[in-house]
């Protein structure tokens, strides 16, 4: 950081006012939480008699609940498609929005609307094109001579997930990418064009290593975004009162907290997860060194 | 300096919101300007939907005009957020002074120390259970005494589509049907309308998950039952309940007069209600939403099994916190609701069955408004109804069950070694939860 940027005197002490309220729900919030989640997932707890010290108990449970194995594979397979296909739309929408075109503000505001829309009511829209009989997926299928797909069912369950989530979070995708995209100088590109490169070249020699700081970034987000997919897949997958046809890690904790009295169990899945986002981020970050290009 | 002053006052006003959120009840002056300081206030939490709100009302504005010193607040949410936000209210130690209760729940808080001990005030008024169908108090009762008391009750029964009957000149089901009559009818009944090959409109719909609409009738009616009288052991994978196992896996994947589970879910709406399956073993609580539909359709008995009719009885009702600081005040409107004027107020719902016998025999049960249904089936059905089963641990282990059973009813498991599994599962659910 440049020396300039470092604030002195007035300005630090009106820097940290303003960031108290953020620093007060952090500490007590977010990192309290975190180090009670920590402490109970060596207890028994069914949140109305007091925790009892089990120890390790409730992680040695873990490798043999078939449940929670099915759980983090979900996750796993749902994160693996889920985080290249994020970046991948988000960039192509980010580039064809990044062009002069009529109506740009109303299509960049298309895009970013999903960002905004509850999940909920997002969820039951979808479930309603999902729906085998009256659904307008399997209509638009009618119509090109398919037959009727059931869509929440667990041949497509995965691909039906992966659609929602991925439409949901195009928006902030596309953002980042514009704010990448829009910071590339436009002088290399007229550069190119007088060297005589084409547009593919020009993507995959100037735009693309230009914006690796952004997919690195995007990586990050979606990557924890994946682990933490909840509210669309609950939404599409549950059924009735019962387990959702796609349980995924966050789903287990939720069931083992809230209508198992397994409040112990549920703090120790939440830090294997918790453990294996962290892992996954030291990764990216020793691949970061290699791949991410900085200006 | 002014740069100073909006995050100083920001942060003034945050402090002061959290402080503050707290007005303690006796500051508040009653509407004369008086100082209320006998008025007690109860909070009453229940699940439902919002119209059951007005009538909840409705039944405390008659409540607190017999009873000027006690003010009642109603909060009804939906039954996912009731049960979250009273767990959350009970382990922050601030939970309402009394809330609703289902009987399969009750012992999961009970056995936990959260609710109060009811049997000395019940002791105190021995007439206010006189006429109290005795089936519905069972749930409530443990070694020390009522902790809770039944508010309404459900009997689960055969409801059909008198229109799709008619068409398919089908005979409507009787009080002598078996589970061979039904699946017949349930074979007469599937059609196949547009002529593509799949079904569109089946005999038989039931939700399979959990055991109260079909499957705990089926078990207790072919001679099985669902856990040992101890609750140590789980009887489902037991040969009585496999023959009833086999019925609905057989109408499903033989017959295909109802439909996979996969199926049901992709309609996205209740198949019964949508006009798409002609027969559905539910509750009372179902009857408002199904009035609105637009095919006739009444109720019979659920069928009989090698070993007789049965089927399932569950009880909603109340409790009152052990934290509660009014308890008596609590206790008092319990025994309005359980009067004869709370209890007609009640049924006027339409939800449920009310658990005074003689509300339950009279017009305001048996000829409800907007509706021409055989309501005596629900009360005749208490004969050979057999209790809900209520066990501490009840949801994980419905869970285990229910959710273990997915895999059949998508046929992708096949049934009796998936039962062997769920059969182990279910018992370390017991084991764990004794």
């Amino acid at each position: 950081m440049e020396a300039g940027l470092k604030p002195k005197g007035r300005e630090r002490l009106t820097l940290w006012l303003m960031l108290t309220p953020t620093l007060i729900g952090l500490t007590f919030g977010v990192l309290g939480s975190i180090l009670a989640t920590l402490v109970l997932s060596f207890t028994k707890w069914d949140l109305l008699t007091p925790p009892q010290w089990t120890g390790l108990s409730n992680y040695v449970a873990l490798f043999t609940d078939q449940k929670f194995s099915r759980a983090l594979l979900n996750t796993f397979k749902f994160s693996a498609l889920y985080v290249p296909s994020v970046i991948v739309v988000s960039l192509l929408v980010a580039i064809l929005l990044n062009r002069k075109i009529r109506g740009l503000g109303a299509f960049r505001t298309i895009y970013f609307l999903p960002a905004v829309t509850s999940a909920v009511a997002a969820a039951l829209v979808w479930n309603m094109i999902f729906a085998k009989d009256t659904g307008i997926l399997n209509a638009i299928i009618g119509v090109f001579g398919g037959s009727r797909l059931c869509w929440i069912c667990s041949d497509h369950i995965l691909t039906s997930v992966l659609i929602v989530n991925v439409w949901g979070a195009i928006g902030e995708g596309m953002i980042i990418f514009l704010a990448g995209l829009t910071a590339i100088p436009r002088e290399y590109y007229e550069a190119a064009a007088i060297d005589g490169a084409n547009e593919v070249r020009k993507f995959f020699r100037i735009t693309l290593p230009l914006i690796t700081p952004s997919i690195f970034f995007m990586t990050i987000i979606a990557t924890i975004n994946a682990f933490q997919a909840y509210d669309y897949i609950y939404m599409l997958t549950r059924r009735g009162q019962g387990d959702s046809s796609f349980p995924v890690i966050v789903y287990s904790i939720y069931r083992n907290a809230w209508n198992f009295f397994n409040y112990g169990g549920a703090s120790a899945q939440a830090i294997e997860l918790a453990i294996l986002v962290i892992a996954l981020m030291g990764l990216y970050f020793w691949l970061e060194r290699r791949y991410v290009f900085y200006e | 300096m002014k740069k100073m002053l909006f995050p100083v006052l920001l942060i003034a006003a945050l402090l002061l919101s959290g402080c503050g959120g707290q007005t303690p009840p006796e500051a508040v002056p009653s509407e004369g300007g008086q100082p209320a300081a006998e008025a007690v206030e109860l909070k009453f939490m229940l699940w439902g939907a919002p119209e059951e709100l007005a009538v909840w009302n409705a039944i405390v504005d008659e409540f607190q005009a017999q009873n000027p010193g006690i003010k009642v607040n109603v909060e009804v949410s939906d039954w996912t957020a009731y049960w979250e936000k009273l767990k959350t209210m009970l382990a922050a130690g601030t939970p309402p002074d009394l809330f609703a209760m289902d009987a399969p729940y009750y012992l999961d808080y009970q056995t936990r120390g959260v609710l109060k001990n009811l049997q000395p005030y019940v002791d105190a008024n021995p007439d206010m259970l006189q006429g109290v169908y005795p089936q519905t108090l069972e749930a409530y009762k443990t070694a020390g005494g009522y902790f809770g008391l039944p508010r309404d009750f459900q009997t689960i029964v055969l409801f059909y589509n008198k229109d799709m009957f008619d068409k398919a000149g089908v005979a409507y089901p009787t009080a002598d049907w078996t589970y061979d009559d039904l699946r017949q009818a349930s074979k007469d009944l599937t059609m196949d309308t547009n002529g593509d090959g799949v079904a569109d409109q089946y005999g038989f719909t039931a939700d399979l998950w959990d055991m109260e609409l079909a499957w705990s009738s089926a078990i207790w009616a072919h001679g099985g039952d669902i856990l040992s009288a101890d609750h140590t052991q789980t009887l489902i994978g037991e040969p009585a309940a496999r023959q009833a196992w086999q019925v609905f896996h057989d109408m499903m994947f033989q017959d295909k007069s109802m439909p996979d589970v996969n199926t049901a879910a992709s309609y996205g709406l209740d198949l019964f209600q949508a006009g798409i399956a002609a027969m559905t073993p539910i509750g009372h609580w179902a009857v408002p939403g199904y009035n609105a539909a637009n095919f006739q359709w009444d109720v019979a008995p659920m069928p009989k099994g090698p070993a007789g009719s049965a089927t399932s009885v569950n009880s909603a009702g109340f409790v009152v916190a052990e934290a509660s600081e009014h308890p008596e005040e609590a206790f008092e409107f319990i025994k309005f609701v359980l009067s004869q004027s709370g209890q007609t107020r009640l049924t006027e719902l339409g939800f449920a069955i009310p658990v005074l016998k003689s509300v339950a025999e009279s017009p305001v049960f048996l000829e409800q408004q907007g509706t021409t249904i055989n309501q005596q089936a629900f009360l005749d059905s208490l004969a050979f109804a057999h209790m809900k089963p209520v066990f501490k641990g009840y949801d994980e282990w419905s869970a285990a069950v229910g959710d273990g059973m997915i895999p059949i009813w998508t046929g992708e498991a096949e049934l009796n070694a998936t039962l062997d599994e769920i059969v182990k599962a279910a018992d370390e659910v017991l084991s764990k939860n004794k």
